[in-house]
């Protein structure tokens, strides 16, 4: 396995570059931020100041959907308060992040066929990864959910990078009709895969689990918790594992799938 | 830059300057250490330690308020042991004073985790934690009534030589009469406030934001009552009183200063600012020099009334 050392996380201040609607609901903003966008590793995250001033106290933790050229970019669903002033924040606005946060994904030594399996906004931390992959020499599938058509996101980018895509849609408007979690067992079983990755709704990902535990595929996941400080100090994220109480912001957002110790959903609409 | 005499005493525990992190807020300090040099700190107060692990409570743990936020984080924490052995380890060479946030479920509890940093040299101070409303037992039980605050202060103090800071709850009628009676059972200072008991509910799930119900509101939004309740305490007690509820910057350090704080601890900023602690230890050097203050500790009880 590998794991890149990890970059000293810093404060640093980024220019808004844009900030447009994507999908349904779904935006993508592209900041300037040279420092985490050279030491941000697929899978980590940065801690996003909303605005000045005391009115969206907490930060709030966002995935590095893609890094490069000085610029990360970030894909976020308006789903709560917070989500929604950053929709209105305009290019040439300067914010302040702390990253790169976190220990993102593992590429094992060796690998040669990887799946990633993302539901809805769960794309957010998978295309640095499917570039990385790709640039490795790792054949790669991509299996997405969404509601419609229109909400499939980045389908460029994983078009381009992977070796095949495979996707699922509520209303059965593009590929199959239904779950993407009822195509994931045969994708598991057409290959001889050497590692899952999944992200989205925790439901989807204990499925995505439990089928890659009964093929005998290692697999991560990419949880997603309300957080505080971001630094592992004041344990709001925790994730309960098979070791136990993990922080999603240090030790995760990215766990083996088989160390977590599954809870009831938390319900996606109570971030805000 | 000024001349400007930072150093504040808290009874017998000299400190380079008055500015130390909440309890809960900062970790151990080895968390915020890419972001801050330890060693500028006035001290750093632990997260609560008890004997054996606790595993703390459910998630959601936070939720987001008017200009503050709710936790019922529930002291998670490795126990006194594992604490040692790693967090004040590591802290015993940072150069910065260590005062260890002590928590029980019972009066054995408390003693039996004083007993065992009394061991340690690298322990400063103690801060009894009478005040935590996220757990059941314990915790603010202790510190809503003067006779369970001065029974565990009374029990401790008999097994520590160590400084005792005590930490008031503002969930109490009368918070002057807890700090006179914990001052009674021999603590060194007290600090006040830990966090307003509170709730919020989402109209959407019409369930409570926070796993537990209810949690602890922190933040800008409790300055005000904090700084009443250091006001009414600091008035009414002779032992130093160390003031915190949403400092943000060095204005509002200077606020409960003026109040009758001796020494002032920041909590919610770290998340907003890693480095909000330095920053107010500046601005606060800042201020007083402005005004032709020589020392920070002139600040204290200088409200004009």
């Amino acid at each position: 396995m590998s794991r890149a050392a990890a970059f000293s996380p810093a404060l640093e201040r980024a220019t808004v570059l844009a900030n447009a609607r994507v999908a349904e609901g779904v935006w993508l903003v592209a900041l300037a931020a040279a420092r985490t966008a050279s030491s941000v590793e697929p899978g980590q995250f940065v801690h996003l100041r909303i605005a000045e001033g005391t009115d969206f106290i907490l930060r709030r933790p966002f995935s590095v959907f893609r890094a490069g050229g000085g610029r990360i970019e970030i894909l976020y669903q308006t789903l709560g308060r917070g989500t929604r002033a950053l929709a209105t924040v305009a290019p040439g606005v300067e914010m302040d992040l702390i990253g790169p946060l976190g220990s993102g994904w593992r590429i094992p030594e060796g690998a040669e066929r990887a799946l990633l399996v993302a539901g809805g906004l769960g794309v957010a931390p998978l295309g640095m990864l499917a570039e990385r992959l790709a640039r490795d020499g790792v054949a790669v599938t991509l299996a997405q959910g969404a509601p419609s058509a229109g909400r499939l996101l980045a389908r460029e980018l994983f078009e381009d990078v992977c070796r095949r895509t495979a996707y699922a849609t509520d209303d059965g408007s593009e590929g199959a009709c239904g779950f993407i979690t009822m195509l994931t067992p045969e994708l598991i079983a057409a290959d001889r895969l050497d590692v899952i990755y999944t992200c989205g709704p925790e439901p989807m990902q204990r499925i995505v689990a439990a089928q890659a535990a009964e093929a005998g595929v290692a697999c991560q996941v990419s949880l997603e918790r309300l957080m505080a400080c971001g630094v592992g100090a004041c344990l709001s994220c925790v994730v309960s594992t098979v070791h136990g109480r993990k922080r999603a912001c240090v030790d995760g957002p990215v766990f083996d799938a088989a160390d977590i110790v599954w809870e009831p959903a938390a319900d996606p609409e109570v971030r805000s | 830059m000024s001349a400007v005499d930072m150093r504040v005493r808290i009874g017998a525990l000299e400190l380079r300057n008055p500015v130390m992190t909440a309890s809960g807020t900062f970790g151990s300090g080895r968390e915020y250490a890419d972001f801050v040099a330890l060693s500028r700190l006035g001290a750093v107060v632990t997260k609560g330690v008890s004997t054996e692990p606790w595993a703390g409570n459910d998630s959601p743990r936070i939720a987001e308020t008017p200009s503050g936020m709710l936790n019922s984080i529930g002291l998670q924490n490795p126990g006194v042991e594992a604490f040692c052995a790693e967090d004040l380890a590591w802290l015993a060479g940072r150069d910065v004073p260590v005062i260890v946030n002590v928590v029980g479920h019972t009066t054995e509890g408390y003693v039996a985790v004083a007993e065992r940093l009394e061991r340690e040299d690298a322990v400063s101070a103690l801060e009894l934690n009478i005040s935590c409303p996220n757990v059941d037992e314990g915790g603010m039980a202790f510190g809503t009534s003067c006779d369970g605050a001065a029974q565990v202060v009374r029990a401790v103090r008999a097994v520590t030589t160590r400084p005792l800071i005590v930490k008031l709850s503002p969930n109490v009628t009368d918070i002057v009469e807890i700090a006179r009676a914990v001052e009674a059972e021999g603590a060194d200072a007290v600090s006040l406030i830990n966090t307003l008991l509170g709730m919020a509910i989402d109209t959407r799930t019409f369930r409570p934001k926070l796993a537990r119900g209810v949690g602890g509101l922190s933040g800008p939004a409790i300055r005000p009552v904090a700084v009443r309740m250091v006001w009414q305490v600091a008035r009414a007690v002779g032992v130093p009183v160390i003031g915190m509820g949403g400092i943000m910057d060095a204005e509002d350090a200077a606020e409960f200063m003026l109040a009758g704080a001796s020494a002032v601890a920041v909590g919610t900023a770290n998340f907003v600012d890693p480095a909000a602690t330095v920053h107010i230890i500046e601005g606060l050097e800042r201020f007083c020099a402005e005004r032709g203050i020589g020392r920070v500790a002139e600040l204290t009880g200088a409200i004009r009334e």
